[in-house]
């Protein structure tokens, strides 16, 4: 029996939310999107429940994606939460780590890895949320 | 010892470093906190340790018999007890790459091997103390 599962992209660049939303749909997922955190937000803070958040680091402003990260950890189920970033430093992955984000992947995004984690990461949230 | 009747017993502390005397200064600083630690100095007595005990904390250096190794144990034991506390000590000042490893492989604190025991141990219980997980794990 196939689960249904779901997805926000987050993304100031529509060619990528394009792409990813075409690789996650391929893979089974009801994808939605935003474009920035603002959007994001209004999503997450509107009873939308996702089970996964996947976003970009730098849109609107720098790090920005860190606000999307720390709202969607909020949800309860819990989604898993996935940043994608060109620029980690220091300061903005000790505050991912610290939030308790569950995957930071390094763009140019290899999408088996990026696949591989989130289906991990759904399966173990769902088992552990006693979500079914 | 046997605990006192009606009383928890203490919360169980795994120490994977193939250091012993880093063990042995683990095992003190935890039991100070009022940990019971069981120590393994490689991947095999580890994944035996996880198949016998519950642990509520696990410290992992991130070199065990090769660079890096320790990283997907402390994955392993973030998978098998998802509540637990998994720290991970590296022998080099983290830097991003092993931040990222960290949040990747669901390890919540990185440590610089070269940090005192004692100091590593209060920063966890600290944190253990205030987050929820604490709830239910008895600290001193």
């Amino acid at each position: 029996m196939a689960l249904q599962r779901s997805v926000l992209l987050v993304d100031d660049e529509s060619s990528i939310l394009q792409t990813l939303r075409l690789v996650f749909e391929h893979e089974g997922y009801t994808v939605s999107t935003a474009e920035s955190c603002a959007e994001a937000v209004g999503l997450l803070s509107n009873g939308h429940d996702f089970d996964a958040v996947i976003t970009d680091l730098n849109m609107e402003k720098d790090d920005i994606g860190l606000e999307v990260a720390r709202v969607a950890l909020k949800g309860r189920p819990k989604p898993a939460v996935i940043i994608c970033t060109g620029f980690a430093s220091m300061a903005n992955s000790r505050a991912a780590m610290d939030m308790g984000v569950d995957y930071m992947a390094h763009k140019p995004v290899e999408l088996q890895e990026l696949i591989s984690a989130l289906n991990r990461l759904i399966a173990r949230h769902r088992e552990f949320e006693g979500k079914k | 010892m046997t605990p006192k009747q009606g009383t928890l017993p203490n919360p169980l502390a795994l120490v994977v470093h193939g250091d012993m005397a880093a063990l042995s200064k683990f095992q003190a600083a935890l039991a100070r906190k009022g940990f019971t630690t069981i120590v393994a100095r490689d991947l095999p007595t580890a994944l035996l340790a996880i198949t016998q005990h519950y642990f509520q904390l696990a410290i992992v250096s991130s070199q065990l018999a090769e660079g890096g190794d320790g990283w997907p144990l402390a994955g392993v034991l973030h998978l098998v007890f998802p509540r637990a506390f998994v720290a991970v000590v590296s022998p080099v000042e983290p830097d991003v790459l092993t931040l990222q490893a960290a949040i990747n492989y669901g390890a919540r604190e990185v440590y610089d091997q070269s940090s005192p025991a004692e100091d590593i141990v209060n920063s966890i219980v600290a944190q253990l103390i205030s987050s929820e997980g604490a709830n239910n794990t008895k600290v001193q």
